[in-house]
């Protein structure tokens, strides 16, 4: 009988340990498959799709800088990108360590009206920000729409922010308020410093955000000097014949930075990423 | 939270330090909310001449095919979304919890890795993979050979929907998988070996104890991922634009149509509206039935 049983057993494990790998293999092949053929020649990858490089053909990222202007499109995605995370960060250090550590009226109606903003579909804001900013004539503004992804990314970055600031100890404050230290200082010499780990997870996720986001730049864009990766991208379609090694390079432009990040912070995205969804 | 008066800022300062905070919240969410209201009520081209129109706009909207259609979509696609994301995400973080598996960060890694990409890179990727000639798809059918079964996926209004599902699913399984595991790892160990001496194999340990206890993290999942296919756009305006014909139509991609390609934007304030509405009843309706579920198994 121990003999069927650890047979069994091995036959379970080994059918556990394939089913997970096939399920790891389909999430990560097609990324994987979208880095390398974009290092091969277009008539080499329309003969046989899953073989890998001969010669890497790196000129496809040439080719697919010029197509897509991705040169000009990744300069705007740093510059929107960049400033969106540095104004988020700055503002949601600031409130969220007001929500987490102090009692005020109307505290719980203005928290929660933050909460909220996390069940608004954004896209059903395209159309009245489209009209707001036009009657001010402020699209193809870079600084306006990385104003506009600070405030999508508001919600999450105050929720983790306040979560975190309202575990910070008490008596440091006190401590610095004793040494004579007005608010200003007990913000940006006590408090600052603390919330590191959080303000690093926001900013990581927030720059995935600000990276990735399409319709808002879509729209908002006009003038083909302004216009974001995400938008350059776009441009590979549309005519008849489509390149597709070309095109594979620019997808690989737009996401090398991300994987990147990725590779280096992937701990932190996920714990981020599943506090700040679990709570919206 | 107690806390001595000493360490209170004056008002002004919380008022200062509040202030960028929500006036960006302000200018960009909560005002385009009441504008998006407010416009819908008016027939508007984007010029000077705005009439307005009372509810003419809702009672159209009600009797429009096409925003039907979206939003059926939109309710299918959320379904799909629930059975198959926060389904397999729980089979699979199930496996991922056995002693069994080895590899478990990579595998981790792996699953979670399209989160992060750009649904427009997600929507290109697919795009490709579907394509009728150089797609990754037929390549596989022919090589099992299933020629038969070759065909231009995005091109057939029958399929087209169920070929949408799939890279969605596929980019937003990891962040249900990760939220599943680290509810399951919460799991005391104590609890599992007791039901292990009292004889209860895998399946029983999964059905009886890791499922009621991880119930509320499915809960969470459910909302996320209806809420989430609400506001889908990207994939579809990359993938299939909507089409062939509105087959696959959601609501975002006909507020955008509307508005930015016809220029209707009175008309397309009020679809923007109506997805608001929809998806906040969704969501509501989702925490109802989930809410009274969990009385049942707590």
């Amino acid at each position: 009988m121990g003999k069927i049983e650890s047979g069994l057993k091995k036959f379970g494990s080994l059918l556990v340990n394939v089913i997970i790998s096939a399920f790891s293999l389909f999430c990560l092949f097609p990324v994987v498959w979208m880095l390398y053929s974009s290092l091969k020649e277009e008539s080499e990858f329309k003969r046989n799709l899953l073989s890998l490089p001969i010669q890497l053909h790196f000129e496809n990222y040439l080719t697919a800088v010029k197509t897509g202007k991705m040169d000009t499109a990744f300069v705007n995605s740093v510059l929107v990108s960049v400033t969106a995370v540095a104004v988020l960060l700055f503002i949601a250090f600031l409130a969220g360590t007001i929500f987490g550590r102090y009692v005020f009226k109307g505290k719980t109606l203005l928290y929660t009206m933050f909460l909220l903003g996390m069940l608004i579909p954004v896209h059903s804001l395209l159309v009245p920000v489209f009209i707001e900013l036009k009657i001010f004539s402020l699209n193809n503004n870079r600084f306006v729409l990385a104003l506009i992804y600070a405030a999508f990314g508001l919600p999450k970055a105050i929720f983790l922010m306040t979560t975190y600031a309202s575990t910070i100890p008490r008596e440091l404050e006190e401590a610095a308020i004793i040494d004579g230290g007005n608010t200003h200082d007990v913000f940006f010499q006590i408090f600052l410093p603390i919330s590191k780990p959080i303000l690093s997870t926001i900013t990581i996720l927030s720059f995935l955000d600000a990276w990735n986001e399409f319709p808002f730049s879509l729209i908002l864009m006009g003038k083909p000097e302004l216009k974001t990766l995400p938008i350059a991208l776009t441009y590979f379609t549309g005519q008849y014949s489509v390149d597709y090694t070309p095109m594979m390079a620019g997808l690989a432009i737009a996401t090398l930075p991300v994987v990147i990040v990725y590779f280096i912070f992937h701990k932190k995205i996920m714990e981020g990423m599943v506090a700040g969804a679990v709570k919206g | 939270m107690e806390q001595s008066k000493a360490l209170v800022p004056k008002r002004k300062i919380l008022f200062i330090y509040m202030f960028p905070s929500v006036a960006l919240f302000l200018i960009f969410n909560l005002i385009p909310v009441v504008m998006a209201i407010y416009y819908s009520f008016f027939n508007w081209s984007g010029g000077k001449t705005m009439k307005f129109i009372g509810i003419t706009n809702y009672i159209r909207l009600l009797q429009d095919g096409v925003f039907g259609k979206a939003i059926w979509n939109n309710l299918i696609l959320a379904f799909f979304c629930v059975v198959f994301q926060v389904g397999i995400a729980f089979v699979i973080s199930s496996l991922l919890c056995t002693k069994m598996l080895k590899c478990k960060a990579f595998h981790q890694f792996a699953i979670f890795m399209p989160v992060i990409l750009a649904p427009v890179v997600v929507g290109f990727l697919w795009k490709i993979i579907y394509n009728a000639d150089y797609g990754l798809l037929n390549f596989f059918l022919r090589a099992i050979g299933q020629e038969k079964l070759i065909q231009a996926w995005l091109d057939n209004p029958d399929i087209v929907m169920k070929a949408i599902t799939i890279p969605i699913v596929w980019q937003w399984i990891g962040m249900y998988v990760v939220m599943l595991v680290s509810a399951m790892k919460n799991i005391s160990g104590e609890i599992i070996e007791s039901a292990v001496l009292d004889g209860a194999n895998g399946i029983q340990r999964t059905l009886y104890i890791t499922w009621p206890l991880v119930l509320d993290t499915v809960k969470v999942s459910i909302v996320l991922a209806v809420s989430g296919c609400m506001k889908l756009f990207e994939h579809i305006y990359i993938i299939t634009g909507g089409g062939p014909g509105n087959a696959s139509m959601v609501g975002a991609m006909y507020a955008y149509k509307t508005s930015f390609i016809k220029q209707k934007f009175g008309y397309g304030s009020t679809i923007s509206v109506g997805i608001m509405l929809t998806s906040l009843t969704m969501v509501m309706l989702v925490n109802i039935i989930f809410g009274k579920g969990k009385k049942r198994y707590g």
